[in-house]
């Protein structure tokens, strides 16, 4: 379609208040009639956005496989020029929102990112050298194929496991399915999720319960643990405390508390920051429970009802006053009181908590149950404006279907049966959750996950240690182990001592240095792959990424990928003859689409015409909400973990919440402290990345130029630290260098970085930087001690101690 | 002037995302680390624990009385009758920087052209984009806090009283309102 290059709507009316008229002709004529020739260059082209040609998408920016934010794609020149939200999609606030966050509003420069990888390239000198070929789409997989067959007949299917990467939809639904062809059950899941904190709430207050708040509206006061809402959830409507609703419910009245050791923007708005020391919040969680037992401030006949083993947790929280907590969390008695008091009186409330806070620490477990507790106990569960207790949403005017994983063809093995164990449970490298809670046939709980993981660190370890056997093949799809888990330098041990091991990915990843076979991975915008739906007042939406522009090279859809490499182990018949597009029909079937119509529109809205509006939900249905749990009732005493075998099968769980705190901490290990006299931690998401991507683009690396880390200038110049100095790190488990940023949002106590920086930017002529040692990744810092990981959920620290100094030329 | 429009900008829903400010690059095809139309600033006071965070979003203003429009020798610069707009002739402009040196609020900005010299640049209220009068520039458009509003300068004032927000002050009378956490 054309473009309408016309000054006139610009300029047209621009008829010169005075001020114009006033200089006009100053100019000399020579300088004029130079100025006449330059100006088709120098003026602003002026577009008609509405002459351009539209592809509609879903944003790739969070992840490369999520279906949140649906996009409207301008195609220029045949390039993908520009891109706005889908009003129709009912993105952030809902229907008519156009709106992106800043990396979704970058999304074009992933297409033209000249780090992209063209070519499928082989390995061909030693693992780690960095030596590799170009070779051809069938050699690769043909290649590949061929091992894969060959370990699993030496060595046993379960041999091979697949790395998850963030929000993996790709490798959790056809990456299962391959994994389950295959005779697997090692995903590789990162124990970094949501699935880690969500889990500590099935087994507290069954799945259907929740303390976060979902009529936001009605809520009085959100407690904001660990979340990082302005990092995250900037434009998310999955999100109900997202920060467009939290701010439209604080002008209904709402205050928050918010609890993270930095002042974020979102906390900057906050009624009360509380700045706990990294990796001490169950300390505090423990403290707020026993300031409201023992000041009176819980709902007693919820407790008396509902409540399984009231006294004995009772008891148990009266060992855990806030002088205890004081000195462990860095946090005043009074603020501790003071806080406690008003979550036991604010009614309703709701606590939402965040990854940072619950599966980023050895007792990030406990600590989830611990806040889930809170909300049970102050009575605010199932009540309007507290926790849970959504409206709900008219019924969706068409469904579509999820792709199966066939997870039916998981091998049965004798020790299976003779422990009760779902499918291959017996074969975990890793059990991320212990095998006994890996149970999909669990009714009464319908527990998450459905399907088998294993631990991302751990599983990675079973290399080294053969313990209980090593992995001989392993997948990195879209992950880079190196940045994504604790301690690089043993992750790239494990890498160099593993028998085969394939990435694919958009960027050549550190991790691809080792790996056999190195896959180009398209982004969403140069494939048709995916379909999402959303259910809304207004209607029903429907959006099928369309292809925007072709593949860079030779890079292939990452969902394609799964179809041509099961041709080449001769699985076509499970995977849809070799073409994904089966793969998308089948999703459709029932639906009232078909595939090649919705490719072509790219969206669909239905309207809703029976004028249904969401509904107040059912209240203060207790006994429906707890009935999968022990005696019916929240698990204050936890009989459902209580006394049963940990994850690592080295131990039992315990009944009640048990403080561990981070394997280094100041008042965890004193003497520790003398030589690492600060805490290091970093930020878990942030607004410019994902993960550990996206420091290759431009708009984002402007605004996150250097690897950061920052630091109360109190702090810093004690140690002659000037604000944007290079500065060594160290812990007693490595060290990197990263650039000092003043801030006084932070604890004197507590220095806080980003990971994620091994990607250079061109454009910018920004370095990638290492890894390891000496490199700017935060994981190089932190323990990574498998028997220290949370023995429920597999969570690691990602708090340390470290001393710093300033480093001359670190650049 | 038929109707001055201008933004209301809502600090008390600001968290710093950046998104008008990358709206703004890639609408306007601007390049990384190069100029900025519109940038988000913030002052921080206070010391730990005790830290205020106020980050206010801002381009140019399209002030009533334009000290740029007045300054520049060529008369490049121009405010609109039909709102109130400043907008830029780069056809005109030589790169003399005078209306730099004018603006009270550093708001020009200069490009580097292809052989050498610069031109000025700054927001157009997203006129280059083809904008119709009751739509939207993109950075009020993108903002996923509703922190930002663009309109009659009028309804700007309005809608910053609500929230105990003011004009912001200066001789030039900026066509920007803004609202701080109390």
């Amino acid at each position: 379609m054309g473009l309408n290059l016309t000054r006139r709507r610009f300029f047209e009316g621009a008829a010169a208040l005075g001020a114009l008229a006033l200089v006009s002709g100053c100019a000399p004529k020579a300088l004029e009639e130079e100025k006449e020739q330059q100006s088709q260059a120098q003026q602003d082209e002026v577009i008609d956005i509405d002459a351009l040609e539209v592809k509609y998408s879903w944003c790739y920016m969070c992840g490369s496989c999520k279906t949140i934010c649906a996009t409207k794609n301008y195609v220029k020149d045949g390039k993908f020029a520009f891109v706005e939200g889908n009003p129709e999609a009912g993105n952030n606030w809902g229907y008519g929102c156009k709106t992106l966050c800043a990396k979704g509003n970058t999304a074009m420069q992933t297409v033209y990112d000249p780090t992209r990888i063209e070519y499928p390239m082989k390995r061909v000198g030693e693992k780690g050298e960095g030596k590799f070929e170009r070779c051809t789409w069938d050699e690769a997989l043909e290649g590949l194929a061929a091992r894969l067959l060959e370990n699993r007949e030496k060595y046993g299917p379960w041999t091979y496991a697949a790395l998850s990467p963030q929000g993996g939809s790709t490798v959790n639904s056809v990456g299962r399915r391959f994994l389950n062809v295959y005779g697997s059950p090692n995903y590789l899941h990162s124990a970094i999720c949501q699935e880690q904190i969500t889990s500590s709430r099935y087994i507290t207050l069954g799945t259907s319960a929740n303390p976060y708040p979902v009529q936001l509206t009605k809520t009085k006061l959100l407690v904001n643990w660990g979340v990082n809402g302005e990092n995250a959830d900037v434009n998310n409507t999955n999100d109900r405390a997202n920060p467009v609703r939290r701010f439209d419910a604080m002008e209904e009245g709402l205050e928050f508390i918010d609890i993270r050791p930095m002042l974020d923007p979102l906390a900057a708005h906050a009624a009360e920051w509380v700045p706990v020391r990294p990796g001490t919040d169950l300390a505090l969680a423990l403290a707020i429970l026993n300031v409201l037992v023992e000041e009176d401030l819980y709902d007693h006949e919820f407790c008396e009802t509902w409540c399984n083993g009231f006294d004995k947790f009772a008891d148990h929280v009266k060992q855990f006053p806030p002088s205890w907590a004081a000195p462990i969390t860095g946090i005043s008695e009074e603020q501790i009181t003071r806080i406690s008091q008003k979550i036991g009186t604010v009614k309703p409330m709701g606590l939402m908590y965040g990854n940072s806070a619950g599966d980023q620490s050895n007792d990030g477990n406990w600590l989830c149950c611990c806040i889930n507790m809170i909300a049970a106990i102050t009575g605010n569960l199932d009540v309007p404006g507290g926790g849970g207790a959504g409206m709900k949403m008219p019924e969706a005017l068409f469904e579509v279907g999820k792709i199966k994983t066939l997870k039916d063809r998981l091998p049965v093995y004798d020790e299976d049966t003779e422990n009760g164990w779902a499918a291959s449970r017996s074969k975990l490298v890793a059990p991320e959750f212990p095998r006994w809670y890996q149970n999909p046939d669990d009714e009464a709980l319908d527990l998450w996950p459905k399907e088998p993981s294993s631990a991302y660190n751990g599983g990675l370890q079973s290399i080294l240690t053969e313990k209980p056997y090593p992995l001989k093949s392993v997948f990195a799809h879209n992950t880079n182990p190196l940045s994504q888990t604790r301690q690089p330098q043993i992750i790239a041990e494990a890498l160099k001592k593993l028998d085969l091991f394939y990435v694919m990915d958009t960027h050549w990843n550190p991790s691809c240095n080792y790996a056999d076979y190195v896959f180009p991975a398209c982004t969403r915008y140069e494939a048709s792959a995916q379909i999402g739906t959303r259910n809304m007042e207004e209607g029903t939406f429907i959006c099928i990424e369309q292809q925007v522009v072709e593949p860079l090279g030779e890079s292939r859809s990452d969902w394609q990928f799964y179809c041509d490499l099961a041709v080449k182990m001769g699985w076509e018949a499970d995977f849809w003859d070799g073409d994904f597009d089966g793969c998308l029909r089948e999703q459709l079937e029932g639906s009232g689409f078909e595939l090649e119509e919705l490719r072509e529109k790219g969206y669909v809205f239905v309207e809703r015409t029976d004028g249904a509006k969401a509904s107040e939900p059912e209240y203060q249905n207790y006994e429906k909400l707890f009935k999968g749990l022990p005696n019916g009732k929240v698990q204050l005493y936890n009989e459902l973990i209580g006394g049963k075998p940990n994850n690592r099968e080295d131990g039992e769980l315990t009944f009640l919440p048990e403080y561990v705190g981070p394997p280094e901490g100041l008042s965890e290990t004193p003497e520790l402290a003398d030589e690492y006299p600060l805490i290091f931690t970093d930020v878990h998401a942030h607004r410019l990345s994902v993960h550990s991507y996206f420091s290759s683009l431009p708009y984002l690396r402007e605004r996150n130029r250097k690897p950061w880390v920052k630091i109360n200038p109190a702090t810093a110049k004690k140690y002659g630290i000037e604000d944007g100095d290079w500065m060594r790190i160290e812990s007693p488990h490595g060290w990197i260098k990263m650039v000092a940023e003043y801030f006084e949002g932070i604890s004197p106590e507590v220095i806080m970085g980003k990971r994620g920086w091994w990607q250079e930017c061109e454009e910018l002529g920004e370095p990638g930087y290492d890894c390891f040692d000496g490199g700017s990744e935060v994981n190089a810092l932190y323990d990574a001690t498998v028997e220290n990981f949370d023995p429920f959920h597999a969570g690691m620290a990602k708090q340390t101690l470290v001393k710093i100094s300033k480093l001359e030329g670190g650049e | 002037m038929a109707e001055q429009y201008g933004f209301f900008v809502d600090s008390t829903r600001c968290i710093k995302c950046y998104a008008c400010e990358v709206a703004c690059q890639q609408w306007h095809g601007i390049k990384a680390d190069t100029v900025h139309r519109r940038t988000v600033q913030e002052e921080c006071t206070g010391t730990f624990p005790d830290v205020k965070r106020r980050f206010t979003s801002l381009s140019c203003m399209h002030c009533e009385s334009p000290l740029c429009v007045a300054s520049c020798p060529q008369g490049a610069i121009s405010k609109r009758e039909e709102d109130g707009l400043v907008v830029v002739d780069k056809a005109k402009c030589t790169g003399d920087k005078t209306c730099a040196t004018a603006c009270p609020f550093d708001v020009p900005e200069f490009i580097e052209l292809e052989g050498g010299g610069v031109v000025m640049d700054k927001c157009d209220g997203c006129l280059s984009l083809s904008r119709e009068a009751d739509e939207m520039p993109r950075c009020v458009n993108t903002c996923p806090t509703k922190a930002l509003h663009f309109g009659k300068l009028a309804d700007m004032a309005a809608l910053a009283k609500e929230k105990g927000g003011s004009q912001l002050e200066g001789g030039t009378v900026p066509s920007v309102y803004v609202a701080y956490d109390a």
